[in-house]
């Protein structure tokens, strides 16, 4: 076996090595429950960070109802049919979190107390 | 010395007085009738005497998507959400009562102004003006019918 063989042979199993490791790393991570591992590379490494996948929006209005009123209020926006995620698409801020709006109907100094029941 | 510690009481309590009287603790009670459907969005808001948008007291329901269907609130207001920033809550389920308690303004009794609330649920008909109540100090406590999702509505003070 001459010098130039056993280059070969070495560089082919540093590339090997190189491109192993971090795919049986990955297969590490997902058998240990952390499946998330992966999207890491799309969607940066901090869970806040990942994008949130709808998959509720796909029927029309009916009858000049609402379609999906009420199923989960704390949703953003940015999940619309028509991908509007502008500032004029923001929900608005709940009760509690900002000072209610000055409209001379209330005193806004107070916080509104809401229950249902 | 004695008179004057008299006296700049006697002005505190005068300038204090009109403040407290200025507003109230009043609250609205919308209890929904059992019409079987998903959680129904409500718009609160008052027009005055001449029934010109005068301002939002409550929304429940936060996706704005949905806000059209709260067809004369929208009309008024094109749906501005800044209009409701801090006065909105989640959407309210059928056969439930919504209760929301706010330091109304005193002005807003016996001059005139009428207070709407407009409902909406999924897959069903909207009912703008569900219910419409005049705002005045003997109506409290008087129950007013809703027409589609409302069961009754009453405010207390």
């Amino acid at each position: 076996m001459n010098k130039k063989t056993l280059t070969l042979l070495f560089a082919s199993a540093a590339l090997t090595a190189a491109a192993g490791l971090p795919a049986l790393s990955a297969l590490h991570d997902a058998a240990s429950g952390d499946t998330a591992a992966p999207l890491s590379a799309f969607a940066g490494s901090d869970d806040q960070q990942r994008p949130t996948m709808l998959a509720e929006d796909d029927h029309e209005d009916e009858g000049g109802g609402v379609s999906r009123a009420g199923s989960d209020d704390e949703e953003g926006e940015c999940g619309d049919d028509d991908g509007n995620c502008g500032p004029a698409a923001a929900a608005p801020a709940p009760a509690g979190s900002v000072p209610p709006p000055q409209n001379g109907l209330f005193d806004n100094s107070t916080a509104p107390k809401v229950q249902v029941k | 010395m004695m008179k004057s510690l008299l006296a700049a009481l006697a002005l505190t309590t005068a300038l204090s007085l009109p403040t407290a009287a200025m507003a109230r603790p009043v609250t609205l009670s919308a209890k929904l009738k059992d019409y079987g459907g998903n959680n129904a969005y409500l718009a609160l808001y008052v027009t005055d005497k001449n029934n010109n948008y005068a301002g939002t007291l409550w929304l429940a329901g936060s996706r704005t998507r949905y806000f059209e269907h709260l067809a004369g609130w929208y009309n008024a207001t094109g749906g501005d959400t800044s209009q409701i920033n801090g006065i909105t809550g989640a959407s309210v389920g059928s056969g439930r009562t919504l209760e929301v308690t706010l330091d109304l303004k005193d002005a807003l009794f016996d001059q005139g102004y009428t207070l709407h609330i407009d409902a909406a649920a999924e897959n069903m008909r909207d009912s703008p003006n569900d219910v419409v109540a005049p705002l005045t100090a003997a109506g409290a406590g008087t129950p007013v019918k809703g027409r589609r999702y409302i069961s009754s509505f009453h405010y207390s003070m």
